[in-house]
C-alpha cells in the first residue's frame, strides 16, 4: 500500500526554517525544560558538567553524534527472565564437585529468599573446556558454548536485591524501584537511530509472555515517550499498527489528503508553533512504519539454510518462536535499530514454569528452557559474526541475578542470589575468551573485583561512546543518570 | 588564581578591611568568618564523614586538621595554618566545586588567625547556613515566609483587570514587549472548559456566550464552570498525577487494588467542594481521625512489593521503599521540596539533613498498605450485623467440626501390620484421637515435611469430657516450648507463643528453624485425662507448605516416661493435591449425627451469603499502628542503624515541629498536616499556588512543580508569586477562588498567536506575551473523542472500568480489551490506573505510569500516537458512532451532516474549503472515514 508523505509544502516551510531548533528548543515539548535550566546558568560548564542531546521535536530520533568516537553502534541485550544460574552455565566451580551435598560453610543461618538451605549441590550438567580458550562451560548450552571464544564474562556481577520485579528494574533501569529510564531508552535519548522508519529501541518480549517486571524493563520512565521501546515480536505486531479492516487504501488517501489540509489551515492561523509541524510528521513516521514494522518482521525471505540454523521450524512451539525473535533481532540490528532488547522468559506461566526461576525442580526445569535459549541464540550470534555485524554491534548477555550453590531445604532447585552471577559480553570494543572477576570457591559470592549493574551500565555506555557521568536529563531537581551517583567502566573489559 | 597574588596586595586587602572594620578584634565570627568558611569550604568539610578526615564546621577539629594531620588552623601562627596553605596554592576549593576564595576573604581569614582565631563556644558551622553558588542554604528563597507585595503601576494600565496583570504587564513593560490582543469569545470558552472541565463547551454554549453582552458575561461562565461536578473529576486528575495515584500494586505481580477508587472520589468531591486546602492535606495525612477514612488512600496510593520472603534484609528493604515512598510523594506534593535525596546523606543541594528524613519517616512509620474499612453511618449497624451473622457461622462450624473429630478413626502405634486407614494429613485440620489417658505433658515431633521448616498454626489438646475442652491455651496455664524457632525468634509472625494463643492462620504461627524436622512441647497446667490432638498448618486455608507428613505424638504424666499415643504410619500417604477435609461429610457419621451435618451445612452456606452481601466498604486507605523507634540510617541501609530519631519536619522550613519519641502514631499524622497548612510555612501556599497556574497555562511561575529547591527553575515572576500565594491563603485557601482570579485576568484572556519579536527575546513564552498553545491531555482527548459521539457516559463515582481483560494470575496478565462498551464509555478518570500498564490508544500520549509522582506530563509526539488514533478499535468504533450522530441529528445533508460535525469536533463552523472538501470525502467515502480524519486533526488535540 503506497503512502505519501503527509506532511505538505507549508509544513516542511516551518520545519526548515533556519531557526526552528532556537524555537523547538522552547516549544511545547517536556525536552525544553532542560534547555531552558542550562541557559539560566545553573550549570557549569566544566569537562564534568551534564550533557543533554539536543532533541528535535520534528526528528527526534534523527541520529546524535556520541560524546567521544564509539567502539559500538547498537546494542543487542539478551536477558534471561527468572534468574539464570551462573552455576549451572558459566561459572566452573571444581570445589562445588568436590563438596557435593555437603553443608555450605555458613549456610546454617543463612535465610535466603524462600528460606533456609540444604547441602551444596553441584551442576546436574558436566563442564568440559570450549575453544581455542578451553573455557569450562557445562553441557546445559552446548551451542552458546561453543561460542566461549566470542565472549567476555564478567563472573562477578552482583544486585541490590533479590526479588525478580526490583532485579530486572535494576538491570534494566539502574534503579529497583519502578518509573526510571531504561538503558535502551537512554541510549536512543542520547544517540537517536540510524534508521528513520523503524523506532530507535525495540524490546521482542519472549513467545510465552512478557518478563516479570513487564514494561519497566523498557520504560522511558521519565525521558520522553518516544524513547520508550516498542515491544513487539514475530507472533504479536506493534499494537495498532495496520489500518483498519473497514478502511481501504484508498479510503486511507482520501483521509490523509483531507487531514492534510485540515492541518495545513490550522498551522496557518497558528504560525510559529513548531509542535504542530511535529505531529503532522509523526504521520509519516507512522506511516513508515506500517511499511517497514512488516517487512522486517517478514522472515519469508530468509533462506531456508537460515531458518535450519536458527530452528524457527522446531516442533517445540516456544523454541520456534523465540528462533524467530533472535532472527527478527538481526533484522532489526541490520536496520540500524540502536537497541534491542531481546527476552527469554516470561513469569505469567508460574514460579519457573515458562522462566529461568528454577527453585524446586531445577535439572527439570532447565531441561525446558535451555534448548529455547541455546539454538537460536547461538544461531544469532553466529550470524551477526558473519555478516560482519558484530564487529559494530555491542551483545550483552545477562539475567536479573544468580543462584545459590546449594540447594533449597526440601527441594530440588537452588534460591535466588544477587551476590555473586555472571553476564557476558561480546562483539565491539570487547576483548575476547576473557574472564573478569570471580566468585568464591561455591559460586556464592563475588570476591575478586566484584562488580555492579552500575559498571555494566557504564561500560555499555562508555562502548557507545558516551560518559555515564555525563550523559543527563533533568529531572524532579536532579540531575538523573543510568547509573546515579554509582558506576565506573570496567576498564578491564576493553579490547 | 591566588597562587601568584603579590604580597602587597594581601597586605592592602587587610588594610582595607582593617580601616573599614576598625580593628582586627572587631572581627565578628558569625558576619565575617563563618560565611567564608560556610560559602567555600563547609560543603564537603562536615559532619561525620568530612573529605579528607577534615571538619572544618567546629572548632576543635578544625584545629586538630584532618589525614594530613596538620592543624587547618593554627591560632596566632599563619604559617602552620594548613588551610591557608591549601588555599594560597589554589588546591582548595578544588577548581571546578565552588567559586574560590577572593583575595579579601584570603586577608580576613589571616586576619582572624593571626587574632587568635576566636570560635564562639559550642557554635558548629553548617553548609547549611548560607546559599552559596553550589547549594541553598536556610536563607534560599523559597523558605523565606511570602511577603505581600506591591501592585506595581504600569504604562498600559487600561489592560489591567486583575492584580495580576499588573505583575505581569510590569515584567512585559520592563523588556519591552507588548501582551497578544485579548482572545475572541469562542476561542475564549474552548479554552476555559477544557481548562475546568476538560471537555469541550457545545454549540450552544459557544453561541450563548459569544452573545452575551451583559458585563458580567465572563464571570459567569467562570462560576459556571466552576459549579460544574466535571469541574472536580478534571482537576483530581492532576492531583492524582503528583500523588502517583493508581490502582495496582506495582512490581512484578502488580495485582489490583479493587478498593482504591474511593480515594479518587474523595479527591473529586473535595475539590468540587472548594474544600479549604490546610483541610484537603489534613484529611489526606490524617483523614481517620476525622470521619474521612478515603482520603488516607493518599498514604498507601504509592507501589508496595507484595512478594514475601523469610529472607530479614528484603522485608526490611521493601518496608523502606514503603516509608520512603510516603516521605518523598509528602515533601515533593506539598512542599515542593526533594526530601528523598536525603535518605543516604545530607541533601547536597538543599537545606535537609539525613536527619530530618528519617523524622519524617517517624511521622508515617505507623502506616501499613492495606485496606481498611470506610466508616459511615451505616458502619456500625452492618458492623454489628456482620459479628451477629459471624458468631452464628462460628458456632455451626464448631458444631460441624466437633462431630467431624468425634467420628475420625483412632490413631493405631505399635501395630505395623494394620494398614493405612486414617485419612492423610492436610494444611486445614487433622485430629489424633487416641483412648483416655491422663497426661500433664504433650510433646508432637516432627519427623518430615512436605516443603521447608514445618509450621503449626495452633496445637490444641481436648479432655475426654463432653463437651470436650482445649486446656493447651496459655490462658488456661499451658506452657509451649519448642526444639527451634523460625529465623532465630527474628520473624515476629513465627512465634512459640502462637502456638497456644487461640489463634489460628499463619499470621500467628510457630515454625522451626529446622529444614523438616523439630518438636513442641506443651506442659499443661495440671494432669488431665486427654482424648486427642487437633493440629493443623495453617486453619485459615492460605498456606499448603511447611505440613508436617510425618510426626509422633507423645503424653506424659510427670514429664519423665513418655509414651507414643499417635503417629503419621497408620495414615494415608500424603497427597499435594488433595483437598482438605470436608467438615460437613458425613461419611462415617451414625445417621442421627449425619442429618444434623447436613442441616449445619445448609446454614453456614446461608450465613456466608448474607455476610457477603452486608460487607461494609473497604478502602486502600492504609492501617495503623503505633510503630519501634525510628533511626537513622547510615547511607540508607537498612541493616545500618545509628541515631534514633523523633518524628518532626524539615528544620530548614518554619515553623518548628518537634514530637516526643514515642508521640501516638496518629499525633504525628495529624501534627505534620498541621504544620503544612500552617500560615507560617514558607512554602506550601506557594507551591500549591503554583501548581494552579502551572494547569492553566501549562507552565508554572516556577517551572519545576515540584522542586523549589537549588536545583528548581527561579520564579520568573517572584512578586507574582507571592501575591497568588497570600491571595491565596488570604481568600480562606480556596482553590476555586484562585481560579477565578487568573482566569478573569487579561493575561489569561490573551490570544495564542505567535510574536516572532517577542519570541526572539523570551522564546519560552515564560513573559506570558500570549496564551501558550498547547495539546490536550490523553484523558482530554479521549473524553472529547466519546463527547463527539456522543456516548460520553458522565455517571459519577464507585469502581471504574477496566480495559484489560479479566485475569487473576499471581502476576496479573494485562492483555487490553479489543472491543468496548457501554461500560467503558465513563470518563477516563474513572478508569481503572494499574501502574505501569497504559491504556492501548491514550498511555501513549504521555500518561503518568503511577510508579513516581508527576508534577508536570511531557508532551512528546510520536508515531505510535499516529498510529494509535488511526487505527485503535476504540476509535473506529467512535468514528462509527460519531457518523451515525451526525446522521441523527443533521439528517441526510451533507453541508448540516460537516457543520455539525465542525462544532462538534472543533467547536466552530467550517469555512468554505474545509466544507467542500469534507462533502467531496463525504460523498466518496462515507461519513466514518471523515468522523475518523476529524479525530486526527491537529485542531482536535490542541487548545488555543
Amino acid at each position: 500500500m503506497p503512502i505519501d508523505p503527509i506532511l505538505s509544502h507549508a509544513g516542511r516551510r516551518l520545519l526548515e526554517r533556519r531557526d526552528f531548533l532556537a524555537h523547538a528548543a522552547e516549544g511545547l515539548s517536556g525536552i525544553a525544560l532542560a534547555n531552558l535550566l542550562a541557559k539560566d546558568g545553573l550549570l557549569l560548564a566544566s569537562d564534568t558538567a551534564p550533557i543533554r542531546p539536543a532533541i528535535q521535536p520534528d526528528a527526534p530520533l534523527r541520529a546524535r553524534p556520541p560524546h567521544f568516537p564509539a567502539k559500538a553502534n547498537r546494542v543487542l541485550m539478551i536477558f534471561c527472565s527468572g534468574a539464570c544460574s551462573h552455576l549451572d552455565t558459566w561459572d566452573y566451580k571444581p570445589e562445588l564437585i568436590k563438596r557435593h551435598d555437603t553443608p555450605m560453610p555458613g549456610a546454617d543461618k543463612l535465610i535466603t529468599f524462600q528460606g533456609a538451605s540444604g547441602n551444596l549441590i553441584k551442576s546436574p550438567w558436566e563442564f568440559r573446556p570450549r575453544g581455542q580458550s578451553g573455557k569450562y562451560i557445562s553441557d546445559l548450552l552446548p551451542n552458546l558454548a561453543e561460542l566461549a571464544d566470542e565472549m567476555c564474562f564478567i563472573h562477578s556481577m552482583t544486585s541490590k536485591t533479590n526479588t525478580h520485579g526490583p532485579g530486572e528494574n535494576h538491570m534494566s533501569t539502574g534503579f529497583t524501584v519502578e518509573g526510571y529510564p531504561s538503558a535502551g531508552a537512554w541510549v536512543s535519548y542520547a544517540l537517536g537511530s540510524e534508521c528513520d522508519n523503524l523506532p530507535a529501541f525495540v524490546a521482542i518480549p519472549d513467545p510465552r509472555g512478557v518478563p516479570q517486571a513487564g514494561p519497566s524493563n523498557w520504560s522511558s520512565g521519565f525521558l520522553p515517550a518516544v524513547f520508550q521501546g516498542t515491544a513487539f515480536n514475530t507472533d504479536q505486531p506493534i499494537a495498532n499498527l495496520s489500518t483498519p479492516r473497514g478502511i481501504s487504501p484508498t479510503a486511507q488517501r482520501s483521509t490523509e489528503d483531507f487531514l492534510k489540509l485540515l492541518n495545513d489551515k490550522h498551522l496557518m492561523r497558528n504560525p510559529g508553533d513548531s509542535e504542530l509541524s511535529a505531529r503532522i510528521a509523526s504521520y509519516e513516521l507512522a506511516a513508515r512504519l506500517q511499511l517497514s514494522a512488516p517487512e522486517v518482521s517478514d522472515l519469508s525471505r530468509e533462506s531456508a539454510a537460515t531458518h535450519a540454523s536458527y530452528g524457527t521450524d522446531d516442533p517445540n512451539k516456544f523454541k520456534a518462536g523465540f528462533a524467530r525473535n533472535c532472527l527478527l533481532a538481526r533484522r532489526l540490528l541490520e536496520r540500524g535499530v540502536r537497541f534491542v532488547q531481546l527476552f527469554n522468559g516470561a513469569y505469567a506461566m508460574g514460579e519457573g514454569v515458562g522462566n529461568w526461576d528454577g527453585h524446586k525442580t531445577l535439572k527439570t526445569q532447565y531441561e525446558v528452557h535451555a534448548p529455547i535459549l541455546d539454538q537460536p541464540a547461538a544461531a544469532l550470534l553466529k550470524d551477526l559474526r558473519s555478516r560482519g555485524l558484530l564487529d559494530d554491534t555491542l551483545v550483552v548477555w545477562t539475567t536479573e541475578f544468580g543462584r545459590m550453590p546449594t540447594f533449597q531445604a526440601g527441594a530440588n532447585g537452588r534460591d535466588h542470589n544477587p551476590k555473586g552471577f555472571t553476564v557476558w559480553l561480546a562483539g565491539a570494543g570487547v576483548k575476547r575468551a576473557y574472564s573478569y572477576g570471580q566468585t568464591d570457591e561455591f559460586g556464592y559470592q563475588a570476591v575478586e573485583n566484584p562488580s555492579s549493574v552500575y559498571e555494566l551500565h557504564a561500560t555499555i555506555l562508555h562502548l557507545l561512546g558516551l560518559d555515564h557521568q555525563r550523559l543527563s536529563y533533568f529531572h524532579n531537581g536532579t540531575e538523573q543518570r543510568l547509573t546515579f551517583v554509582h558506576g565506573r567502566v570496567i576498564q578491564d573489559v576493553l579490547a | 588564581m591566588l597562587l601568584a597574588k603579590p604580597a602587597w596586595l594581601l597586605a592592602i586587602a587587610v588594610w582595607v578591611f582593617a580601616a573599614k572594620t576598625g580593628a582586627a578584634g572587631d572581627i565578628d565570627f558569625e558576619q565575617h568568618v563563618a560565611k567564608i568558611l560556610v560559602r567555600h569550604c563547609a560543603g564537603c568539610h562536615n559532619g561525620s564523614d568530612p573529605k579528607g578526615g577534615l571538619d572544618l564546621t567546629r572548632h576543635a577539629t578544625a584545629l586538630a586538621g584532618g589525614e594530613s594531620q596538620l592543624s587547618a588552623i593554627a591560632p596566632k601562627d599563619l604559617d602552620n595554618s594548613y588551610l591557608l596553605k591549601r588555599i594560597r596554592s589554589g588546591e582548595m576549593p578544588p577548581p571546578g566545586k565552588g567559586q574560590e576564595v577572593t583575595a579579601a576573604e584570603l586577608a580576613m581569614l589571616e586576619t582572624w588567625i593571626q587574632a587568635g582565631a576566636a570560635w564562639p563556644r559550642d557554635r558548629v558551622l553548617s553548609p547549611f547556613d548560607l546559599t552559596s553558588e553550589t547549594r541553598a542554604g536556610r536563607d534560599w528563597w523559597s523558605l523565606q515566609k511570602p511577603q505581600r507585595p506591591t501592585v506595581p503601576t504600569v504604562e498600559h494600565a487600561e489592560q489591567v483587570r486583575t492584580p495580576i496583570d499588573a505583575f505581569v504587564l510590569s515584567k512585559l513593560e520592563q523588556h519591552g514587549l507588548e501582551p497578544a490582543e485579548e482572545a475572541d469569545r469562542a476561542t475564549y470558552i474552548r479554552r476555559a472548559t477544557f481548562d475546568l472541565l476538560g471537555l469541550p463547551p457545545s454549540r450552544q454554549e459557544i453561541e450563548a456566550f459569544a452573545n452575551d453582552t451583559a458585563s458580567d458575561a465572563y464571570d459567569r461562565l467562570i462560576d459556571r464552570l466552576l459549579a460544574s461536578p466535571r469541574y472536580g473529576e478534571r482537576w483530581a486528575r492532576h492531583w492524582l498525577d503528583v500523588v502517583r495515584f493508581a490502582e495496582s500494586n506495582g512490581y512484578e505481580t502488580n495485582t489490583a487494588r479493587a478498593n482504591a477508587w474511593p480515594y479518587r472520589d474523595w479527591v473529586i468531591r473535595a475539590l468540587n467542594d472548594d474544600l479549604p486546602y490546610p483541610q484537603f492535606i489534613i484529611a489526606q495525612l490524617a483523614g481517620d481521625q476525622l470521619g474521612v477514612d478515603a482520603a488516607t488512600g493518599y498514604l498507601v496510593g504509592g507501589a508496595h512489593d507484595i512478594v514475601g520472603s523469610p529472607d530479614i534484609e528484603l522485608t526490611l528493604q521493601q518496608r523502606m521503599n514503603d516509608l520512603d515512598d510516603m516521605v518523598s510523594t509528602t515533601s515533593t506534593a506539598f512542599l515542593g521540596l526533594t526530601v528523598g535525596c536525603a535518605k543516604c546523606h545530607d541533601h547536597k543541594f538543599d537545606p535537609i539533613a539525613q536527619r530530618d528524613y528519617y523524622a519524617l519517616q517517624a511521622i508515617f512509620a505507623g502506616v501499613q498498605h492495606g485496606e481498611r474499612e470506610v466508616r459511615a453511618p451505616e458502619t456500625e449497624k452492618i458492623r454489628n450485623q456482620r459479628e451477629e451473622l459471624r458468631n452464628q457461622l462460628a458456632a455451626v462450624e464448631r458444631r460441624a467440626q466437633a462431630a467431624w473429630l468425634q467420628y475420625q478413626p483412632l490413631a493405631q502405634v505399635g501395630n505395623s501390620s494394620s494398614s493405612p486407614g486414617r485419612p492423610a494429613v492436610n494444611a486445614l485440620l487433622n485430629v489424633d484421637r487416641f483412648s483416655p489417658t491422663r497426661a500433664r505433658f504433650v510433646r508432637f515431633t516432627i519427623l518430615a515435611t512436605n516443603a521447608s521448616e514445618p509450621c503449626l498454626d495452633e496445637l490444641e489438646v481436648f479432655t475426654a469430657d463432653n463437651p470436650p475442652r482445649n486446656l493447651a491455651l496459655a490462658s488456661l496455664g499451658a506452657k509451649a516450648t519448642a526444639s527451634s524457632v523460625f529465623a532465630g525468634g527474628g520473624s515476629p509472625v513465627h512465634q512459640i507463643e502462637h502456638l497456644n494463643d487461640g489463634r489460628y492462620g499463619n499470621g500467628r504461627s510457630w515454625i522451626s528453624a529446622e529444614a523438616g524436622g523439630g518438636w513442641v512441647q506443651l506442659e499443661l497446667l495440671e494432669p488431665a485425662t486427654i482424648d486427642r490432638v487437633v493440629w493443623a498448618r495453617d486453619r485459615e486455608g492460605t498456606f499448603r507448605d511447611r505440613i508436617p507428613t510425618r510426626y509422633k505424638i507423645e503424653i506424659s504424666e510427670a514429664g519423665d516416661q513418655w509414651r507414643l499415643v499417635a503417629g503419621g504410619d497408620d495414615r494415608k500417604a500424603f497427597d499435594p493435591r488433595a483437598k482438605s477435609p470436608e467438615l460437613f461429610s458425613t461419611e462415617a457419621l451414625p445417621s442421627d449425627v449425619a442429618e444434623q451435618a447436613q442441616h449445619d451445612r445448609s446454614e453456614a452456606e446461608m450465613l456466608r451469603t448474607k455476610l457477603e452481601q452486608i460487607s461494609p466498604q473497604k478502602a486502600y486507605a492504609g492501617n495503623f499502628m503505633q510503630p519501634e523507634p525510628t533511626h537513622v540510617l547510615y547511607r540508607g541501609e537498612p541493616l545500618q542503624r545509628r541515631d534514633q530519631v523523633a518524628p518532626g519536619a524539615i528544620a530548614a522550613v518554619s515553623p518548628p515541629l518537634a514530637q516526643a519519641a514515642d508521640a501516638p502514631e496518629a499525633e504525628r499524622r495529624a501534627a505534620l498536616a498541621k504544620w503544612l497548612g500552617d500560615q507560617r510555612n514558607p512554602l506550601t501556599a506557594r507551591v500549591m499556588a503554583n501548581r494552579i497556574w502551572h494547569y492553566h497555562f501549562g507552565q508554572g511561575l516556577v517551572k519545576t512543580p515540584s522542586d523549589f529547591g537549588f536545583n528548581g527553575g527561579r520564579p520568573s515572576h517572584p512578586e507574582l508569586l507571592d501575591w497568588l500565594a497570600t491571595e491565596f491563603m488570604a481568600q480562606g485557601w480556596r482553590p476555586k477562588t484562585l481560579h477565578r482570579q487568573i482566569m478573569l485576568s487579561s493575561t489569561y484572556r490573551q490570544a495564542s498567536r505567535y510574536q516572532p519579536a517577542a519570541a526572539a527575546k523570551d522564546a519560552g513564552g515564560q513573559l506570558l506575551w500570549r496564551f501558550r498553545p498547547r495539546r490536550l491531555e490523553a484523558e482530554a482527548i479521549r473524553d472529547a473523542v466519546l463527547w463527539a459521539s456522543g456516548t460520553l457516559d458522565l455517571s459519577m463515582g464507585g469502581p471504574g472500568y477496566d480495559v484489560f481483560e479479566p485475569n487473576s494470575n499471581y502476576v496479573k496478565v494485562y492483555a487490553p480489551k479489543q472491543t468496548f462498551g457501554p461500560a467503558e464509555w465513563r470518563r477516563m478518570v474513572y478508569q481503572n490506573k494499574p501502574r505501569m500498564r497504559q491504556d492501548a490508544i491514550f498511555g501513549e500520549f504521555d500518561c503518568p505510569d503511577s510508579s513516581q509522582t508527576t508534577a508536570r506530563r511531557n508532551v512528546s509526539t510520536t508515531a505510535l500516537q499516529a498510529l494509535n488514533l488511526m487505527n485503535g478499535s476504540l476509535m473506529m468504533q467512535q468514528a462509527e458512532l460519531f457518523a451515525a450522530r451526525l446522521e441523527r441529528e443533521a439528517g441526510t445533508d451533507g453541508e448540516s451532516q460537516v457543520r455539525h460535525a465542525f462544532w462538534l469536533a472543533f467547536g466552530r463552523a467550517p469555512d468554505g474549503d474545509e466544507l467542500d472538501s469534507a462533502r467531496r470525502l463525504i460523498a466518496k467515502q462515507g461519513l466514518l472515514v471523515f468522523c475518523r480524519a476529524l479525530y486526527n486533526a491537529n485542531e482536535f488535540l490542541y487548545l488555543n
